[in-house]
């Protein structure tokens, strides 16, 4: 029984090994047959996110911040992590945990650059935020709409033109105007975003890179609990 | 602080490594000009004699010593058979990629880059600028490299794919999109311009060292090798950062190497003695937020910092001058150039 129970947690620390390492090598297929080996294995969905996946993608965060993996890298590393998340995500039993702070997050209207917002979304889902991507080319309003439906949170907004950074302003005066500007905290970040620009839009904070961005929100995150 | 020579005399005679009477300064004016004649940036991208028209104005406005024709990196990819859209005052953005499989690009056709989508566009607006001002100062054109080209025909996101898993895809693109800029910049040189290689994709930001390496810098070679050919000196501007292949920048042949996020001290340290550099004050923070003291203050910094590179320094933006910027700011940033004549 003992040697049996000891065999089970071999295994569960092996596949999620497996998981982490076929993120950080960018390997799709690796990826897919170490999430199923967990799901044939009986090892819990979400244990293995957050003790396989997340770990290979803090890894690849790793990797980014110190100039070894860049763009093309993470991009491969996020198309590995999806795949797995894909296999395990219908085997997670619900169970919310400690009510972690809703992310709505988008790239700015009037701009298509969303490879800079998927990174972040990315590093944010797996530090355990809740996401709402509204995708690129998101109208203030829609932003305004989704933030009345979720109530409060955290809103993350990027641009990588320097023609569509006044929409941020824009977008924290609306949330103002809605009268719902006190229940969220806002981030702003991207190509031509700087931290002076942030304080003038009344932007709560400006990450100035992906991991910026989840240390950001997990201040908030611990601030709130 | 009244210059004592024209913009072509001081290009010519600094580019021959002759005296010149201040530190050439070449902010980079691009769709900015559309604003100096008051018009919308969709009708300057589509238009030769808007876009002509108003980098004859923004030179006459700002005096700077190249005018510098330019609206997005897209416009090569555009000939080749990417849709754009274009917003009505914005830069034009892709809208359907011309290359989703292999198939794909082995049916591109031969392309006649002196007809082919807007590139004509720019070739109208060199000779209008030629044309009107030409005398007096030089015109150049910022067309983008093969690298950007293929992120153009491919979207970004599906080219740093094929990095890794369709190299040979990848290779092909940047092959066919190295051909073509070679034909334009030869039509651009015969319209009476200059071209200029600019790279935003392959940044430092972007792609590793190893990456531009093996993807960016052949195609960026084999067009700075035409350009040269051609008698013109080679221009390559790069934005973001570049501090990790600012080496293989002056490996390609360029004679100016315009950088945006190093600082100035390292990339002389790097490549002073065997390129030109051009830069980098910072757009977004000082042009576009700053005051003029703050942009004199920079500029300042930067010319303390390269004025003296052994090959030379060119003063300018970091990178595409916002379209919004605030005119006296880049008055501020030409009158560095003369004040430092002065001392």
């Amino acid at each position: 029984m003992v040697k049996e129970k000891i065999g089970a947690e071999a295994e569960k620390c092996r596949l999620f090994a497996a998981l982490a390492e076929a993120v950080d090598g960018m390997d799709e297929e690796g990826a897919v047959e170490a999430a199923h080996a967990v799901i044939d294995a009986g090892i819990d969905a979400y244990e293995a996110i957050t003790g396989g996946l997340s770990r290979g993608m803090e890894t690849v965060s790793d990797k980014y911040e110190t100039g070894i993996y860049f763009v093309p890298e993470i991009l491969l590393c996020a198309d590995a992590m999806y795949a797995a998340m894909d296999v395990l995500k219908p085997h997670i039993k619900v169970r919310r945990s400690a009510a972690a702070m809703p992310v709505i997050i988008g790239v700015i209207e009037g701009d298509i650059h969303d490879i800079g917002k998927n990174i972040v979304k990315l590093m944010l889902e797996a530090a355990g935020f809740t996401i709402h991507d509204l995708g690129n080319d998101v109208r203030v309003s829609a932003f305004v709409e989704k933030a009345r439906e979720v109530g409060s949170g955290i809103i993350a907004v990027s641009t990588l033109m320097s023609t569509t950074m006044p929409g941020m302003g824009r977008l924290v005066d609306a949330l103002g105007e809605a009268g719902i500007r006190r229940d969220f905290r806002v981030m702003i970040g991207g190509g031509p975003i700087s931290a002076s620009f942030a304080e003038k839009t009344g932007a709560d904070a400006y990450g100035a890179n992906a991991m910026e961005a989840v240390r950001i929100a997990a201040a908030w995150q611990e601030a709130h609990s | 602080m009244i210059d004592q020579m024209t913009p072509a005399e001081r290009m010519g005679a600094f580019l021959a490594g002759k005296d010149i009477d201040r530190p050439p300064c070449v902010p980079l004016i691009l769709n900015h000009a559309a604003r100096v004649i008051g018009e919308k940036i969709s009708r300057y991208a589509t238009d030769g004699a808007v876009m002509g028209a108003a980098h004859v104005a923004a030179y006459r406005r700002y005096g700077h010593d190249l005018i510098t024709i330019f609206t997005d990196t897209s416009i090569i990819g555009e000939a080749m058979g990417t849709t754009l859209e274009f917003p009505d005052d914005d830069v034009s953005r892709v809208r359907v990629p011309a290359v989703v499989d292999q198939q794909d690009l082995d049916r591109l056709e031969e392309i006649d880059c002196r007809r082919a989508g807007r590139l004509p566009v720019l070739l109208e607006a060199v000779r209008r600028c030629v044309n009107e001002v030409g005398g007096e100062v030089f015109v150049s054109v910022c067309i983008p490299a093969p690298f950007s080209t293929a992120a153009a025909l491919r979207t970004t996101a599906a080219l740093a794919r094929d990095l890794y898993r369709q190299r040979d895809l990848a290779h092909g693109l940047i092959d066919r999109a190295s051909a073509l800029t070679e034909d334009f910049a030869t039509a651009v040189h015969e319209a009476g311009g200059i071209p200029a290689l600019v790279d935003p994709v392959a940044s430092g930001s972007v792609l590793s060292r190893k990456t531009f390496e093996e993807f960016a810098l052949g195609g960026i070679r084999r067009v700075i090798e035409r350009i040269r050919t051609l008698g013109a000196p080679g221009i390559l501007h790069i934005c973001g950062r570049t501090s990790t292949i600012i080496d293989l920048m002056a490996d390609s042949g360029a004679a100016v190497i315009s950088v945006d996020q190093i600082p100035l001290k390292e990339a002389r340290e790097k490549v002073g003695w065997r390129a030109c550099l051009m830069g980098n004050v910072r757009p977004t923070e000082t042009l576009l937020e700053g005051t003029p003291d703050a942009v004199r203050a920079e500029a300042l910094a930067c010319l303390e910092d390269a004025a003296d590179n052994p090959g030379g320094f060119i003063l300018s933006s970091g990178c595409e001058v916002p379209i919004e910027t605030p005119p006296e700011n880049i008055d501020a940033l030409m009158d560095s150039a003369r004040q430092w004549g002065l001392r």
